[in-house]
């Protein structure tokens, strides 16, 4: 029986899912039925992410996604130029495994000048980890499935393509928009508001 | 017709299709999508205020079309091509300014992912060149017309 009705929430979801391939489920916020998909191609120690993440972002949940219009995915977009934001996007990943993307992504976040100055991402990460929890992440940071799925995020960015961070991919639909610049809360609002009607 | 005049008209010909073009490529890219995409990129220069940035986004990309299409027509030749070199030097300047101060930003030509680089300086630079010459060609011509 529950076999069944796990099949048909599959059956009923799948054009959602369908629109946004590859989604690790451990990386997305709200509604996977809702009518707009928003993908967020970001990198930790980006400081254009980092106002993002700190301003828009809250605005944006707030508005769409805890009203169930608007269904957020979480890609991981580590720039070359960055010295720690491949290591930081590793540790957020393989938090994810344990569904702590969130509180481990806010901590890199919040202390993002500290350690892209000073390298000691992991002493942010562990900050919001209990004992059991580090370990795991530790070992899971550099494993193949980590590692292989922040490379498929990056594929996947560079057929947007993205060309800066932080980039969105608002999509309803066949309609699809990459979203980059400064992210003026504003005119994304209106953006998705537009896609909406 | 002289030689000369035959020249002046051909090269004449060219920078009004060659930019015409672009001017309805452009326009186009932004037409096809939100407004507020452009909206995002002029934002992203730092210079106008919210109700400007959505006004310049909702009309800018119909000017573009009807300056190109009067360029690729050769109607109203002379204000045409005027308006085109003063909107790329207009053009030119922002991103010249939005480089030096080292602003990684699309720089909202033909829609997404066109970041400012030395590659759109020359690109946007040479453009305002050719509608510069444009401009002088055809108050060349009209001056020769009345002339005769």
């Amino acid at each position: 029986m529950n076999m069944r009705l796990g099949a048909l929430a599959l059956l009923l979801l799948w054009p959602a899912l369908a629109a946004v391939s590859d989604i690790d489920p451990n990386k997305t916020a709200g509604n996977p039925s809702a009518p707009v998909t928003v993908q967020i191609f970001s990198d930790f120690e980006c400081p254009a992410c980092k106002v993002f993440h700190d301003r828009s972002l809250p605005q944006l949940q707030r508005d769409f996604v805890a009203t169930g219009k608007v269904f957020l995915v979480y890609r991981e977009f580590p720039l070359p130029i960055h010295a720690h934001s491949r290591e930081a996007a590793n540790y957020a990943v393989a938090a994810a495994r344990l569904s702590l993307y969130q509180p481990v992504a806010d901590a890199l976040f919040r202390d993002q000048f500290a350690w892209s100055v000073n390298g000691k991402v992991w002493d942010t990460v562990a900050s919001v980890l209990t004992l059991s929890q580090q370990k795991k992440v530790k070992a899971a940071a550099d494993g193949p499935s980590v590692l292989g799925e922040i490379l498929r995020e990056v594929n996947l960015g560079h057929a947007v393509p993205v060309t800066s961070t932080p980039t969105l991919v608002v999509s309803r639909g066949s309609k699809t928009y990459p979203v980059s610049g400064t992210l003026n809360y504003a005119i994304l609002k209106s953006l998705i508001d537009d896609l909406l009607k | 017709m002289t030689s000369s005049s035959k020249t002046l008209r051909a090269v004449m010909l060219v920078l009004r299709i060659a930019l015409g073009a672009v001017f309805v490529y452009a326009a186009w890219t932004k037409l096809r999508t939100p407004w507020e995409l452009f909206a995002m990129s002029i934002d992203s220069y730092q210079l106008l205020p919210l109700k400007a940035v959505e006004l310049v986004a909702r009309t800018l990309p119909w000017f573009e079309l009807a300056v190109g299409l009067l360029l690729i027509a050769g109607f109203c030749l002379r204000s045409a091509s005027a308006a085109t070199a003063l909107l790329l030097a207009v053009f030119f300047g922002l991103m010249v300014r939005a480089y030096a101060k080292g602003m990684e930003i699309n720089c909202g030509c033909f829609g997404a992912n066109d970041i400012i680089s030395w590659k759109t300086l020359l690109r946007d630079g040479s453009m305002l060149a050719a509608a510069l010459a444009l401009t002088v060609l055809s108050f060349v011509q009209r001056r020769n017309a009345t002339a005769r």
